[in-house]
């Protein structure tokens, strides 16, 4: 039987597949507004009971999931059943609190849009692809198998394809839907062979089971014993499987289809590019974050330090608004897999839940100016905008606020940190890979007895399996409960008492430079003789810091442009208005940043956190309450935050440290040049990108990607098409028509020597009917004659003569009767020809069936 | 809890099949035709494997169904050329007005 949430859960997914089934059916008749609404009713409905459950699990009620059996395929039991844990409750809130702003901003934004394809309107196919688009997201969330993940996986692609090709008849629109559909399959492909690998090594398709099994076979399983280029199997299923996630999530190698998505309308956009699509990569890293190795979430975090990079780079120069948020959209995305990369699972789960709202709102903000400004998207042509776009402009800038991460490090206002979006969670991330790149946790290997449940050593199987070691916990924090609450004191706090004192010497002279604290080494080996996980390479930590510098300034330059200084196009300035319908959704997403970046989701998303096994987690959350909680509370260790949650406290996380001396003031750097340069228009801008022309061209054209693609893929397969062309024309077709020249001038020489007069297919006349009579006569005398030969034993003169009176003769006479004969059965068999395929298979099927039938019978 | 057998894979066939054969002589479009012929040509697959799996034992009935795939692939590349050009040609792809052949 299910349990309550279960069941919320369930029909909270399924209200939005009802949406789509009705809209689906009855959408045209429900007409232009009426449409809309009923998709907002559905996803709406679907939210407040997906707020019922996270109330009752915020209140300490968790039921527990049910899995069953589906089938089995061989040995392999296809489970059912939802994956009920802290992470999924607090995705599909944020899902479908998200979508509903998004499809109350759509019945606004629809309603000023034409939504006419050749004459018959396309309004209700909009919003049935929301809610298809929506179920699937939702499903996703709450799979509990990798299986149906990837179903509904699928699923969302497809969504995404028909939404972003909304506007199908226009060509560019069809370009970028089709381009991000092969894009994503490119992607799928490693999923499914990540998902195949899954299923044949470990033999169970369910996440959990599948966690089970991975750490079973550890360390002399198949799957770490055999490699593959030097890389072990184990590593090689989670690559593929993170393949999946670079499609979807956009990470470079495969990010170029998410900028041209930007051609499906701008409610679109907000969707696949905050709440769901682009989150489903994050997400499914996430889950199947368990099954990586150390080299595999190597391999993660370089991919998205890459894709982060690029990105934000290219959004520099980026004038399109919309393009302007896709290309940042991509960074995030790039920080959330580096996290996830680095270990970071809490920092880029609540990084991807922020990120949802200020995204989605920096989206839907897009939008409306984009619709207030007559469907300008150039933000050059803007300016001066706030004063026609107030609550637009503001809740804008509360997003760029958050993308940037501003916040005040160090202070605290009544116990609350000064702060938004990005400044807990990005530096989160960052934070983390600090601790990696520098290896504060060198502590690790005698360690590895008593460490903390999230910062498990590398590969302790029996360790790994239990959840959670309290006392040992306890244990830890008592020897060193004076150190201060950072969280790069974090790991120190686990030396003994006597090490605490040199450590905080050590620390007082700390800086981020430092590299001394580099102890130990990679080639450190644990009592259990598993070696640490390696510690990531420096500028894994540098470049996503420097790019920390590069995010604000380009949202600062997107929202300046086009909030502030004067106008620069007088008729787009005049036209420009806001709709009050699309402006509700833009102050209900501006609140979820501000609650986003403080309760509930940070700490929704830590007591989830996995027991790593061979990966590295880090809950810095964990000691750092710990560290303040009083020693006789420290009993419940890990129930700690749920008991924070449960008293509905923002959990106050410190991940800052001394690092937010370095990327703190990032959000006034870049803002400061940003305003310095645009401050005056656009003139300065020119010069400094005039004066840097090659660099400058680069970004502009994206680092060329798209060219590089379309020469080597594009291009690969054009000169493949015209190689298979040439030998198609050349030597297919040459040796057909030689076998057809060679039969021709057999055929002449044939014809000219033994058949002079061809009379085939030609109806005889009355006059050689007496003729051919003459010639049976002639015929039948010379058979007669040639059998008296043969018989007097004249064998040679016989066939001499048979040859001779059959030239004389004509053998045509009898050709010509047989294909008199076929011509006339042909003739009378015509009626049935009636060219007609459908009739044809008709007939097959027919006699089919009374063979079949004549067989059973018989 | 249900388990698999060879039955099921044959009524999924026999569906698949009679469902291919409807589609063929119900569809005027000729892309919906070459669907249904699909339909039948995968069918067919699923039977060869079934048996292969729960009566032989050997991987035969596989290898003769990726056949079967491979040809299907071919049959689709040739067909829709051939569309491509009769639309070119007539400037539509209704296989009931497709009738040059007709004796």
């Amino acid at each position: 039987m299910l349990s309550t949430q279960e069941l919320l859960l369930i029909v909270a997914t399924a209200i939005p597949l009802a949406a789509f089934v009705i809209l689906a059916v009855f959408g045209s008749r429900l007409g232009k507004p009426l449409a809309g609404w009923c998709a907002v009713a559905a996803i709406a409905v679907s939210t407040v009971l997906a707020g019922v459950v996270l109330k009752q699990w915020l209140h300490g009620v968790r039921d527990e999931a049910h899995t069953f059996t589906w089938a089995t395929l061989g040995r392999v039991p296809i489970t059912v059943g939802l994956n009920l844990d802290a992470l999924t409750v607090i995705m599909f809130f944020m899902v479908s609190l998200v979508s509903t702003c998004i499809f109350v901003f759509s019945v606004g934004y629809m309603a000023g849009h034409s939504d006419e394809i050749d004459g018959r309107s396309k309004y209700h196919r909009f919003f049935t692809f929301l809610c298809l688009f929506c179920f699937s997201m939702l499903g996703l969330v709450v799979s509990n198998s990798i299986l149906f993940l990837f179903v509904f996986w699928e699923l969302v692609g497809l969504c995404s394809y028909f939404l972003i090709g909304f506007y199908f008849h226009r060509k560019s629109a069809s370009n970028a839907a089709i381009k991000a559909f092969v894009v994503n399959r490119v992607g799928d492909f490693g999923f499914l062979a990540g998902l195949m690998m899954v299923f044949h090594y470990l033999g169970d398709l369910s996440l959990a089971g599948a966690a089970a099994k991975f750490q079973a076979a550890y360390p002399g399983g198949e799957l770490f014993t055999r490699s593959f280029l030097g890389l072990s199997l184990a590593t090689w299923m989670g690559m593929l499987l993170f393949c999946g996630a670079i499609g979807k999530s956009a990470q470079f190698p495969l990010h170029v289809w998410l900028p041209d998505a930007m051609e499906g309308p701008t409610p679109v956009s907000a969707l696949i590019h905050a709440a769901t699509m682009v989150a489903a990569g994050v997400y499914l890293v996430a889950r199947i974050f368990v099954l990586l190795t150390p080299e595999a979430q190597l391999f993660i975090a370089v991919i998205g330090c890459i894709t982060l990079t690029i990105a934000a780079l290219v959004a520099i120069v980026q004038t399109d608004i919309k393009k302007v948020l896709a290309y940042s959209t991509i960074s995030q995305l790039g920080y959330m897999i580096f996290g996830m990369g680095v270990g970071a699972w809490i920092g880029a789960l609540f990084h991807l839940l922020t990120h949802a709202f200020f995204k989605a709102l920096m989206f839907l903000g897009s939008g409306q100016v984009i619709e207030g400004c007559h469907h300008e998207q150039d933000i050059r042509r803007m300016g001066g905008l706030i004063r026609k776009m107030p609550v637009t402009g503001v809740t804008f800038l509360v997003g760029v606020l958050a993308i940037a991460g501003a916040g005040i490090p160090g202070l605290h206002i009544g116990g609350v940190r000064l702060g938004l979006g990005g400044f807990f969670s990005k530096d989160e991330i960052l934070a983390v890979a600090y601790q990696r790149a520098f290896r504060t946790e060198e502590a690790d290997a005698p360690d590895a007895r008593r460490s903390g449940p999230a910062e498990r050593p590398p590969g302790e199987p029996a360790g790994a399996a239990a959840s959670v070691n309290p006392r040992s916990e306890a244990t830890a924090d008592a020897a060193s409960g004076l150190m201060a609450a950072t969280f790069a004191d974090a790991a120190p706090r686990r030396l003994s008492a006597h090490d605490a004192a040199a450590e905080r010497t050590r620390d007082s002279s700390f800086t981020p430079f430092a590299r001394h604290d580099r102890v130990g080494g990679e080639t450190a080996v644990t009592p259990e003789g598993v070696p640490p996980v390696a510690c990531i390479p420096a500028p894994l930590f540098w470049i996503p810091v420097l790019i920390a510098f590069v995010t604000p300034f380009y949202m600062m330059r997107c929202w300046w442009l086009t909030f502030m200084g004067k106008p620069r196009d007088r008729h787009v300035y005049e036209h420009a208005h806001e709709t009050p319908l699309m402006g509700v959704p833009l102050v209900v997403l501006a609140i979820g940043t501000f609650v986003s970046s403080y309760a509930i989701f940070r700490p929704m998303v830590a007591q989830a956190a996995p027991a790593g096994f061979l990966c590295k987690t880090f809950n810095p959350e964990r000691h750092h309450e710990e560290a303040e909680r009083p020693a006789a509370s420290r009993e419940e260790g890990a129930e700690s935050a749920d008991h924070a949650v449960a008293a509905g406290l923002p959990v106050a996380a410190d991940v800052h440290g001394r690092l937010s001396m370095i990327v703190g003031p990032a959000f006034v750097v870049g803002f400061f040049l940003a305003i310095a340069i645009y401050l005056r228009g656009l003139l300065v801008a020119g010069a400094i990108a005039s004066s840097l022309r090659p660099l400058h061209t680069l970004l502009v054209r994206k680092f060329y990607f798209d060219e590089l693609y379309g020469a080597v893929f594009v291009g690969g397969i054009m000169g493949l098409k015209s190689v298979c062309d040439w030998v198609d024309t050349h030597i297919v077709d040459g040796l057909v028509n030689l076998c057809g020249r060679v039969t021709r001038a057999f055929s002449s020489i044939a014809g000219n020597v033994l058949d002079r007069s061809g009379t085939y297919g030609v109806e005889p006349a009355a006059g050689e009917q007496a003729g051919r009579l003459g010639g049976f006569m002639m015929l039948a005398a010379v058979l007669a004659v040639a059998g008296i030969m043969l018989a007097y034993g004249a064998t040679g003169a016989a066939i001499a003569l048979l040859v001779m009176a059959w030239v004389a003769l004509g053998i045509d006479g009898i050709v010509n009767d047989l294909a008199r004969g076929a011509w006339q059965v042909a003739t009378s068999l015509r009626a049935v020809q009636s060219g007609r395929i459908r009739q044809y298979v008709l007939f097959a099927a027919g006699s089919a069936a009374v063979v079949l039938l004549v067989l059973v019978l018989l | 809890m249900l388990t698999i057998g060879l039955t099921h894979y044959l009524v999924l066939a026999a569906m698949l099949f009679c469902f291919g054969v409807l589609v063929m002589i119900t569809k005027r479009n000729a892309v919906g035709v070459l669907l249904g012929a699909e339909l039948v040509l995968n069918a067919s697959n699923v039977n060869l494997v079934a048996f292969s799996r729960y009566q032989i034992g050997t991987l035969d009935g596989q290898i003769l169904a990726l056949f079967g795939v491979v040809l299907a692939a071919a049959e689709a590349a040739v067909a829709i050329a051939i569309f491509v050009n009769y639309y070119h040609e007539t400037r539509t792809i209704d296989v009931d007005r497709a009738a040059a052949l007709r004796g």
